[in-house]
């Protein structure tokens, strides 16, 4: 927001908009983090902590779309401001499904925790900081309205699908070897399921930011480095 | 060239007309070039140029002392009965030029009509606020002056609420209703373009929104230029809009495009509030 209205209280409210989108990141970024701690520390009650930490996304974003609805019905927005709004909306939609999956992540290791460490589980946090480093780039390019860092994240995201499909291959492989694995090894895998359509979240916010700031959308066609949605499995041949 | 070869002649092709998406492309009504407008020393208009299109709403916006009302007393040459008033550059109407000294005025304000911010009956009847201007041009058998009465009452949706009365004064109908009046009088005499300064400011909403509903049906027949300091308004009721400022146009554009993403910080600024 870079000069101020006439109506100044058009400027605060904009502005509380602003921080509660920054804040649901925030929130959304470290919900994520201390799921993967709790992941790796086999820690149920840091797990149940994030499940309940939902709530509070939840929360934020019901907050978001009040103020959202009062700024359209009250001051009439157009152009910048008017996309200032709609984006804010978008992003807030985003930011709730990374909670979802956090939480979702969180409630899986919970379950996983229940069972022997199996070897793969290690990749997990690998993904996990790439994702986190989406969500607070892009957060960053928010609050800084830079549509090309935006965009940058855009193009990582590529990378994430990859490590995805890496994984996926990964426990695939370890599910063979040991069939007595396959239920924590699924555990492991919507994990980095989840962990991966966080990254997709992370493009749309890319993408909504890139459009707040040109008025255009973003309209290469999105990278893709996730295969593993075409992957034939033969289960008497293991996959390259 | 006459007036009715003008009328005739090939419309202007201009590249950023054909744009509009799903319609025919508008054709050039007025072209408007380098014009300048002076209350004696003062430059109230520097160097406009733009077109209005035929079959189309343009929407002049701008803080007061702008110059879009100015512009519009130029397009009627309203501004002559001022003898320090005068402007320089040129109004092509379909390829004439308006501004030129030879041309009858009568005339050209039958073909141009100007409906004001306040509105302003005639102290007569209803019937009569209508047929006065029709009888100054036309001599038309009583019952074809009823007909046209009738017809411009319709046009601008009052019919219905005063066809029982139609010998009361005019000076007995509500504000909204007035107006309304007004643009049936400037409607009987079938012009081509219909000047509108803020025909809606001094109205109820629901005046309002049937003064902007009367726009959406007159749109079809003519070129219309409305001035108005509601820029929801220019936005419902515009298909371009043009940004003034200071007797300059800063952007002309779609409307659609102004209101979503306009060219010049300035024009943002203005439609979303930040002007300092």
């Amino acid at each position: 927001m870079a000069s101020e209205h006439i109506a100044r209280g058009y400027d605060e409210e904009l502005r509380k908009l602003n921080n509660t989108v920054a804040e649901m990141g925030g929130l959304a970024e470290s919900q994520l983090g201390t799921a993967i701690q709790a992941v790796m520390t086999r820690d149920t009650e840091l797990a149940a902590h994030v499940v309940e930490g939902d709530v509070k996304v939840d929360q934020l974003e019901r907050e978001l779309d009040n103020l959202a609805i009062r700024l359209l019905a009250l001051r009439q927005p157009v152009a910048r401001d008017l996309r200032e709004i709609f984006s804010a909306l978008k992003i807030g939609s985003d930011l709730e499904r990374i909670g979802d999956y956090a939480a979702n992540v969180a409630k899986r290791s919970i379950a996983l925790s229940q069972s022997p460490a199996v070897r793969p589980v290690y990749a997990l946090p690998r993904m996990a900081n790439l994702a986190q480093l989406l969500i607070k780039d892009v957060l960053d390019s928010y609050v800084q309205r830079d549509a090309d860092k935006a965009y940058s994240v855009w193009k990582r995201d590529a990378e994430l699908d990859e490590m995805y499909s890496s994984l996926f291959r990964e426990l695939l492989t370890y599910m063979m070897e040991d069939p007595r694995s396959i239920g924590s090894c699924t555990h492991l895998l919507f994990m980095a399921k989840n962990i991966e359509r966080i990254g997709d979240h992370a493009t749309n916010i890319a993408e909504n930011l890139y459009y707040l700031v040109n008025g255009m959308p973003l309209e290469e066609a999105r990278p893709k480095g996730d295969t593993s949605s075409v992957e034939v499995m033969m289960p008497d041949r293991a996959p390259q | 060239m006459s007036l009715a070869t003008a009328r005739q002649a090939m419309p202007m092709s201009s590249p950023d007309l054909q744009r509009t998406e799903g319609r025919p492309s508008p054709r050039q009504k007025v072209l408007i070039r380098n014009l300048d407008f002076y209350y004696g020393t003062f430059k109230a208009l520097k160097n406009i140029t733009m077109p209005l299109h035929d079959k189309r709403v343009t929407a002049f916006i701008g803080p007061s002392g702008c110059g879009k009302s100015t512009l519009l007393r130029v397009l009627n040459r309203i501004y002559e009965l001022y003898p320090s008033q005068r402007a320089t550059g040129e109004v092509m109407v379909d390829n004439e030029n308006i501004l030129s000294p030879g041309l009858d005025l009568n005339l050209l304000r039958a073909r141009i009509g100007m409906v004001f911010q306040k509105p302003t009956p005639f102290p007569m009847s209803i019937y009569d606020n209508i047929a006065f201007g029709v009888r100054l041009y036309e001599s038309l058998p009583r019952h074809e002056l009823d007909e046209r009465v009738e017809s411009a009452l319709r046009r601008a949706a009052l019919w219905e609420e005063v066809k029982d009365k139609l010998h009361q004064s005019g000076l007995s109908l509500s504000g909204g209703q007035q107006q309304r009046l007004c643009i049936a009088r400037a409607v009987a005499v079938q012009p081509e373009i219909l000047l509108l300064d803020e025909p809606a400011s001094a109205l109820d909403p629901i005046s309002t929104q049937r003064i902007e509903e009367l726009i959406a049906e007159l749109r079809p027949d003519y070129c219309i230029a409305i001035v108005t300091h509601n820029m929801q308004q220019a936005a419902r009721t515009s298909d371009y809009t043009a940004f003034m400022y200071l007797g300059e146009l800063i952007e002309f554009d779609e409307t659609e495009r102004i209101f979503t993403r306009p060219k010049q910080k300035h024009t943002e600024d203005y439609i979303t509030g930040r002007f300092g």
